[in-house]
C-alpha cells in the first residue's frame, strides 16, 4: 500500500494506509500520511475522521476536537465522527457533550458498542457523584476511610427510590448503608410507608451512637441485649422488614454487617429466637435451600466473611432477594414440571447439569443419579460431535429405547430430561418442554 | 437400501449407512456435506448410547441449531440422515421407517 502511494501520491489509499498504521499503533506515521494526503485531497472527509481519531489516540484532544468538529459541520450523520467527538469530550471531562455525541452515535447505529459503553461509564460516573452530595447530617458521622473507599468501589445500582426519598429518609438510609449495607438494598425493593415516621427518631439517635469502628457502630451492648430478649418488639428504625424476626436479625447485623445477609432471607433462625411467637410467625414453607443459606450462630462470629468487600457480597444479596420472592429456586420449578408430568404417558422427568449431576428429580427410580450421568454423557458426546462437524450445538434429542423414550432438552448449563412411554408423541413433550424451559432458564440462570 | 426415497424429501441433506466402526457402507449426500464425517459421528453416538443406556438397537434424533440428525441402528449397520431444522421431521421419520422396513 505504501508503494502504491509512492507511485500515485494523489491516491485516496492514504486513508486506508493510515488506518492500518493506526491499528498497529503507528500513530505518528498515520498522522504524517493523513496530513500529507489531506493537502492533496482537502475535501476527503474519511481522511479527516481518521486524522481526528489519530490525534485522539495520540492524546492531542484539542487537535482532534478541532478537526472532528470541522467534519461534523460537514457531515453530522457520521457515526465515527460522533463517536470520537464523544470520546474527546469525555476525555476533557465535558460529560454532557460526551453524552450528547454518544447518543447521536447510537441514533445512527444502535449497535455501536463503544458508544454504549461510553454512555454506561458516564452514567455510572454520575451515579458515583451523587453520594458525594451528602446532606449535612451525614457529614457529622465519622466514617472510617476504609468504609468510604468500599462504598466508592461498590457498583452503585441506579435506584429510583434513592432519588425520590425526602432528605430525612435519605439520611437514615445513608447511615444504615454504612452500618448494614444489606438493609439498604432490601429497602429499595419494598419501601414501606409505616416506617417513615420513626426514621426521624433514628436520624437523631444514630449519629450519637455511630463510631468509626464497624463492630461497635450501632447499639450499645446493653441495649442489644435488651432487644434480643424482647425480639417481638417492632423496632421503629427498621425500614424494610415487616417481621419481628428480622428485627432481631438486623440488630445482630449491626454487629457483623456482612455475614448476616443470608439471615434476612431465611425465616428460621431457631437458635436466635426460641420463643413460641417466632415459630408462629415463621413462613409455612421452610425449604432446605433456605436452611443451606442460613448461617449457624457460631459461624456468624467467625471472621471468614468479614474481609469481604461489598462487591463480593452484593451478588449474594441479589440471590437472597430472589429467594425471598420465590420460596426457593427449585421449588419454583415444581409448578411447570407438574404440568409436564400431568401428561399420561410421561413416566417422569428430571433436571440435571450438563456434567451429569442431578438438580431436581421428578422420577421415582432408584438409579436416577446413574441414569442422569449416563444421559448427560450421551448428550455431551453428541454435542461435541456436532460442534466438531458443523460448528453447531445440540438443542434437544430423542433417544428411543424399546421400553421407553428419552426426550432431552438442553437449557444452557442444564438438561431437562423427560422419560416417556415408547408410544408417546415426542412433539407434545417438546411443546410442553419448550414452555417449561423458559421458566427453568429464568430460575436456574 | 433405497436411500433415494429419503434424499428426495425436501430439505434433506443426505443419508447413509455406516458400519459400527464408522466406515461408510453407502451414502448419498448433497454437495458440501462430508458423508464420512457424518457417518463416523453417527457410529460414535450409537456406540455411546448402546454402552451408556444399554440399548440393543439404538435409535435417536438430535436437533441442533442448524439441522436435525437421525440415527437408527439396523441389522445392516447404522443408518443416519441429516436434514435442515425446518424440514418436516415427522415425515422424514416415517419415510426412514418405511425405507428400513423395506430394506
Amino acid at each position: 500500500m505504501a508503494d502504491e502511494l509512492k507511485i500515485d501520491s494523489g491516491a485516496l489509499i492514504f486513508a486506508t494506509l493510515a488506518d492500518v498504521y493506526l491499528s498497529s499503533g503507528m500513530i505518528d506515521e498515520a498522522i504524517l500520511i493523513l496530513k500529507d494526503g489531506l493537502v492533496r485531497n482537502p475535501g476527503y472527509t474519511l481522511a479527516k475522521i481518521i486524522l481526528g481519531r489519530a490525534y485522539y489516540m495520540n492524546g492531542d484532544i484539542n487537535e482532534a476536537l478541532k478537526i472532528l468538529q470541522e467534519v461534523y459541520a460537514e457531515a453530522p450523520d457520521s457515526e465515527n465522527t460522533n463517536l470520537y467527538l464523544g470520546h474527546c469530550y469525555k476525555k476533557l471531562g465535558d460529560n454532557e457533550n460526551a453524552l450528547k455525541y454518544y447518543e447521536a452515535t447510537l441514533k445512527i447505529n444502535p449497535e455501536n458498542s463503544e458508544a454504549k459503553q461510553g454512555i454506561e461509564m458516564l452514567k455510572a460516573a454520575r451515579v458515583e457523584e451523587k453520594p458525594e452530595t451528602v446532606t449535612p447530617e451525614k457529614t457529622e458521622i465519622t466514617v472510617p476511610a476504609e468504609e468510604k473507599e468500599e462504598e466508592k468501589l461498590t457498583p452503585t445500582t441506579p435506584e429510583p427510590t434513592e432519588v425520590t426519598i425526602p432528605t430525612e429518609e435519605k439520611v437514615t438510609e445513608e447511615i444504615k448503608a454504612e452500618e448494614t449495607p444489606i438493609e439498604e438494598k432490601s429497602e429499595e425493593v419494598k419501601p414501606e410507608p409505616e416506617e417513615e415516621k420513626p426514621t426521624e427518631e433514628k436520624a437523631e439517635e444514630k449519629p450519637e451512637t455511630v463510631t468509626p469502628e464497624k463492630t461497635e457502630v450501632t447499639v450499645p451492648a446493653e441495649k442489644k441485649e435488651e432487644e434480643k430478649l424482647t425480639p417481638t418488639k417492632p423496632e421503629p428504625t427498621e425500614v424494610t422488614v415487616p417481621t419481628e424476626e428480622k428485627v432481631t436479625e438486623e440488630i445482630k447485623a449491626e454487629e457483623t454487617p456482612i455475614e448476616e445477609k443470608p439471615e434476612e432471607v431465611k425465616p428460621e433462625p431457631e437458635e436466635e429466637k426460641p420463643t413460641e411467637e417466632k415459630a408462629e410467625e415463621k413462613p409455612e414453607t421452610v425449604t432446605p435451600e433456605k436452611a443451606e443459606v442460613a448461617v449457624p450462630a457460631d459461624e456468624k462470629e467467625k471472621p471468614e466473611v468479614v474481609g469481604k468487600t461489598k462487591e463480593e457480597v452484593l451478588p449474594e444479596i441479589g440471590w437472597a432477594e430472589k429467594a425471598e420472592k420465590q420460596e426457593t429456586p427449585l421449588e419454583a420449578l415444581d409448578a411447570p414440571m407438574r404440568r409436564l408430568l400431568d401428561i399420561k404417558t410421561v413416566k417422569g422427568a428430571f433436571i440435571c447439569s450438563r456434567d451429569g449431576l442431578l438438580i431436581q428429580n421428578y422420577y421415582d427410580r432408584p438409579d436416577i443419579e446413574e441414569l442422569c450421568a449416563l444421559i448427560a454423557s450421551v448428550i455431551s458426546d453428541a454435542d461435541e460431535s456436532f460442534k466438531f462437524l458443523q460448528k453447531d450445538s445440540l438443542e434437544r434429542g430423542i433417544i428411543e429405547k424399546p421400553d421407553e423414550t428419552i426426550c432431552v432438552v438442553a437449557t444452557g448449563e442444564s438438561l431437562l430430561t423427560v422419560i416417556t412411554e415408547p408410544k408417546t408423541k415426542p412433539g407434545l413433550i417438546f411443546v410442553y418442554a419448550r414452555k417449561i424451559i423458559e421458566e427453568i432458564k429464568e430460575i436456574l440462570e | 437400501m433405497k436411500l433415494n426415497s429419503i434424499i428426495k424429501l425436501s430439505k434433506v441433506f443426505g443419508a447413509g449407512l455406516v458400519s459400527n466402526d464408522g466406515f461408510i457402507i453407502d451414502a448419498q449426500f448433497t454437495i458440501g456435506y462430508d458423508a464420512e464425517k457424518f457417518g463416523a459421528t453417527a457410529a460414535r453416538i450409537v456406540n455411546r448410547i448402546r454402552k451408556s443406556l444399554d440399548v440393543e438397537k439404538a435409535s435417536a434424533i438430535f436437533y441442533t441449531q442448524k439441522s436435525v440428525f437421525f440415527i437408527r441402528e439396523t441389522e445392516e449397520g447404522i443408518f443416519f440422515a441429516i436434514c435442515h431444522k425446518d424440514a418436516n421431521i415427522g415425515l422424514i421419520k416415517i419415510k426412514i421407517e418405511q425405507t428400513l422396513k423395506k430394506k
